[in-house]
């Protein structure tokens, strides 16, 4: 009984490190996801929204198997876990073989090998270091590294490229597994939310995707944002200053754009959206009796100083009115016919004056009396600046496994091990040959015509050597004769 | 011997009716370049720009797809030479339309649905030639040159004007993105049809193409008639607001349909007509009776007209017509404009059954001009082994933009998750041949599934499932 207990994480790991295993994983992430596009998500829909499109228990039963937020549910995380172990497992299975391949290459030309050899070529010689010389010149020539192995009183040549292209796979599953512990770092230490400023404003609260409010330890200043459109009246830049204040002091500014964001701290600040708050004031002449005419800007409930004993503020803003029985009503939300009432204040009495602006009708304030007469100039529209912000400090374990993987796939599919023996041996009547071997990992078609080609240039070289040798016989020969006589 | 007197056969027509077919479709290729001149002159605009262009290339690949069809009802095998004639001066248009579409916009196009389709189709006409010409694979345009042709269509129909780019669009990560998209689902098209021609040549049960040809046209009636089968026999499809060249409106996102009547019946009609096969070819395999087999290529004959009805009927009635809507009261116009992908499924059915006919007719001297299987096999994981580092650098490329626009590099967008899948499918194949030494049928099958899959993203997703991704 002990030893089946203690064998059950051996055995978990034995079934977790087989390629089956490792597929049927890759299966079912690929169902679960595929659920999580069909089924409405939580994250990214409106309650409103799940409670039309499913009845109440079927959308409770989603719910409870976490179906409406699939990608964050507990279960697919532990599939994406295991799938990764598995990818581990399975990888370091392989890896001591892989290695001992990579590491020590076989070099040897034992006739038992020979055998074995698919690409194969014999070419007649006369003596053994003929053969070996003339493929080593003709190697040297093409830039192919030569190795001159001595294996007892027989010496061959060994040569090979892109050896390292065996190990690419494991390049590539590392770079898998350096992105998913991005995306786990991400997960566990990064925060994303959403920073909205009106423009002139300053904050360092953002509301995260969960709904919480979140700190932040130094403050943004947006001076200006805004719109540019194209001819036809969609949107073709948002734009918005930003400026990071810490401790008072501005430590940086830059303009952003869509797809250019601003980099403080680890923290990205994105252009998200642009677009109106709605009506943030109003603009008006305020001219005392006898007195030079002065420009005020009026919010909302905020009292501005006009002298020293004076104050007026914007205490309600109608966009759309009508009157009726004398009282001032709203009609709409539109701001299409505006109305304001005014309050003025005196610093020596609790009473305040009222006084109302019907801009389309006419910009004088009409209403109690005040020292003061006040002309609407302008509606003071207020624009917000959407900010995206986004602490990932995992993106660059993502993007190094990127980079890393486009080289592996680049390796492993288009870089071949190539490895070619050379030996003179005595063929099947007991003539001496040169036998040549070749071997490729994959693509090996091309490879039978490279090995075709590098044979023909060691053809070539052993007749150019043969015939130069003949003609050294000659020359020598006929220095004897010319002795001779 | 048998090769010989199969090369003997297919020659002997050549001589006698052979003609017969090219001269038609010269013809209809010259009539309809002439009508196509004449409007255009008409009209008074520019002769050379990107649509005319794009319709040569609709004409010429139209051109080469019925020499295609016609090689696999006579078996003249001079078709298959102009057909790739054909194949390549309709991809010269095609590049043009690229490079004119281009040079108006200043950018490349590559920023909407079909801008992107145009790459797309240009994409797969290269790979078709490149197939054709360095792994003398010469019949794989008899699949990939009615995709293209289906894709055109499908652009005719989709808003083509040049627009500008939204400011999420305005980035170089675009530009990276979409061309690796489309390199790498052109290279998954030509594996499919790699795949294809290698169950061809494996000598893979004819009846078992029955069975898939008449499952996929079934499934593309039964999932319009279940959609969009209306009470007493009509069909409803969107309205279309000609003005604003858009579909119309009721709330965001919702759209308004219009019943077209009585057109719902004959859609029933052929989805009965596209499950007759399919329950011939289920008979045939319980009773293992041969003859059950000769009832359903029949049935598939007729269906074949059917269909060819129901497409035009479909044309006639929903092309610039008005009419009521159940929802909204008055008269609302449609256009085909407004249902591409009804159209898309028809002219695919279509295309399905007539590939499996000239499958059925044609399969000895098909065989004859295909390569050895082994050869088809490496093609098909060669093709595979472009596409699936292209898909690599397109996911990664598209998480980098991502994530200078919307501070994400992976938010599980609908999008987002199908690219993982279909790489993860294309991933299961590597695995399975590279390791476990899947060759021949099953990974041709693999093969397969990895398009279909890279379809639904393609398609599929931007239509059905909602997103972040809204361009395409």
């Amino acid at each position: 009984m002990v030893s089946d207990i203690a064998s059950i994480p051996k055995r978990f790991f034995n079934t977790l490190s087989n390629l089956r295993t490792g597929i049927l994983l890759l299966l079912l992430v690929v169902i679960a996801a595929a659920l999580g596009t069909f089924i409405l998500q939580r994250p990214v829909t409106d309650a409103d929204k799940l409670l039309a499109a499913y009845p109440p228990t079927t959308l409770r039963w989603l719910d409870r198997l976490s179906l409406t937020d699939v990608f964050h549910a507990w279960w697919f995380l532990t599939l994406l876990g295991l799938l990764s172990s598995s990818i581990i497992l399975v990888s370091i299975e392989r890896f001591s073989n892989a290695w001992r391949f990579y590491a020590r290459p076989y070099r040897k030309t034992d006739s038992h090998f020979r055998t074995g050899v698919q690409t194969k070529v014999e070419l007649p010689i006369r003596r053994a270091d003929d053969g070996l010389n003339a493929a080593d010149r003709v190697l040297q020539k093409l830039h192919w590294p030569v190795e001159r192995i001595v294996d007892g009183n027989q010496t061959s040549l060994y040569s090979e490229r892109h050896r390292f292209s065996v190990m690419a796979v494991y390049v590539i599953h590392a770079s898998l597994l350096l992105i998913f512990a991005g995306g786990i770092v991400d997960g566990l230490f990064g925060y994303s939310g959403y920073l909205m400023l009106r423009k002139g404003q300053t904050g360092n609260v953002i509301e995260l995707r969960n709904g919480q409010k979140k700190v932040l330890p130094f403050r943004i200043k947006c001076y200006e944002a805004g719109q540019e459109n194209y001819a036809d009246g969609s949107p073709k830049k948002w734009w918005s200053k930003l400026a990071v204040v810490q401790d008072g002091k501005e430590v940086k500014t830059k303009e952003i754009v869509v797809n250019d964001p601003l980099v403080h701290r680890g923290l990205r600040f994105y252009q998200a959206s642009y677009g109106p708050t709605g009506v943030e004031g109003v603009k008006v002449v305020a001219t005392p009796t006898g007195g030079t005419a002065r420009e005020v800007m009026l919010r909302l409930n905020e009292p501005v100083e006009l002298d020293p004993t004076t104050t007026v503020a914007l205490a309600e803003f109608i966009p759309d009115f009508f009157i009726r029985d004398n009282q001032v009503f709203r009609r709409s939300d539109d701001v299409v016919n505006p109305a304001f009432r005014l309050e003025i204040k005196k610093a020596d009495s609790n009473e305040a004056a009222t006084q109302w602006i019907f801009p389309a009708y006419n910009p004088v304030g009409q209403g109690q009396a005040a020292d003061y007469r006040f002309e609407y100039r302008d509606l003071q529209m207020g624009y917000f600046t959407g900010l995206e912000v986004s602490h990932e400090p995992g993106q660059w374990l993502v993007w190094v496994g990127c980079v890393l993987m486009g080289v592996g796939l680049f390796v492993a599919f288009y870089m071949v091990h190539m490895r070619l023996w050379f030996v003179a041996v005595p063929d099947a009547r007991g003539k001496l040959v040169l036998w040549i071997g070749g071997q490729a990992n994959k693509n090996k078609d091309r490879f039978e015509q490279k090995f075709e080609d590098v044979v023909e240039s060691i053809r070539e070289e052993l007749d150019r050597a043969s015939i130069a040798s003949r003609s050294a016989c000659k020359e020598e020969a006929m220095l004897t004769l010319a002795a001779v006589k | 011997m048998a090769t010989r007197a199969r090369v003997v056969r297919m020659e002997t027509p050549a001589t006698t009716g052979g003609n017969a077919l090219l001269v038609l479709v010269g013809l209809g290729i010259a009539f309809l370049l002439i009508t196509a001149l004449l409007a255009a002159a008409k009209s008074g605009g520019p002769l050379f720009n990107e649509s005319n262009l794009l319709y040569v290339a609709l004409i010429f690949y139209a051109g080469a797809g019925a020499l295609y069809m016609g090689f696999g009802v006579t078996g003249v095998a001079k078709y298959v030479k102009f057909a790739s004639v054909a194949t390549a001066i309709g991809f010269t248009a095609n590049t043009l339309a690229v490079a004119h579409r281009w040079y108006l916009a200043g950018r490349p196009p590559f920023a909407s649905i079909y801008e992107m389709l145009l790459s797309f189709v240009w994409t797969v006409a290269a790979l078709t030639l490149v197939t054709e010409k360095k792994f003398g694979v010469k019949i794989i345009g008899s699949i990939t040159m009615p995709l293209a042709v289906v894709c055109v269509i499908l652009m005719q129909l989709l808003p083509s004007e040049v627009r500008p780019l939204v400011p999420a669009l305005q980035s170089t990560w675009l530009h990276v993105h979409v061309t690796l998209a489309m390199l790498s689902y052109a290279a998954c098209a030509v594996s499919f049809a790699l795949a294809m021609m290698f169950l061809i040549k494996d000598r893979f049960p004819t009846e078992t193409f029955l069975a898939l040809t008449s499952a996929l046209v079934s499934a593309v009636y039964i999932a319009i008639v279940a959609t969009r089968f209306e009470r007493w026999g009509g069909l409803s499809v969107t309205a279309w607001d000609a003005k604003e060249n858009s579909e119309v409106f009721l709330g965001r996102g919702v759209r308004l349909f219009v019943t077209v009547p009585d057109l719902g019946w004959l859609f029933v009609m052929a989805t009965v007509a596209s499950l007759v096969p399919l329950l011939f070819y289920f008979l045939a395999r319980v009773h293992k009776n041969a003859a059950c087999y000769e009832l359903a290529n029949k049935s598939i004959f007729i269906g074949v007209l059917l269909q060819v009805v129901v497409l035009a009927a479909f044309v006639l009635r929903v092309r610039d017509a008005s009419y009521a809507s159940p929802y909204q009261e008055g008269l609302y116009a449609t256009s085909l404009a407004a249902s591409p992908f009804i159209l898309g499924g028809l002219v695919t059915g279509v295309f399905a059954s007539l590939l499996y006919l000239m499958l059925l007719w044609r399969r000895s001297d098909l065989e004859a001009l295909l390569p050895t299987t082994d050869t088809l096999d490496r093609v098909t994981y060669k093709t595979i082994g472009v596409a699936f580092p292209l898909l690599t650098g397109m996911i990664a490329a598209g998480a980098y933009w991502a994530n200078r626009t919307w501070g994400s590099y992976w938010s599980w967008d609908p999008k987002e998750t199908w690219a993982a899948i279909t790489w993860l499918v294309y991933a299961g194949y590597l695995h399975m041949r590279i390791t476990r030494g899947w060759r021949g049928r099953r990974a041709a099958y693999f093969a397969i599934l990895g398009f279909g899959v890279v379809i639904f993203t393609f398609l599929g997703v931007t239509y059905l499932l909602p997103g972040l991704h809204a361009y395409a």
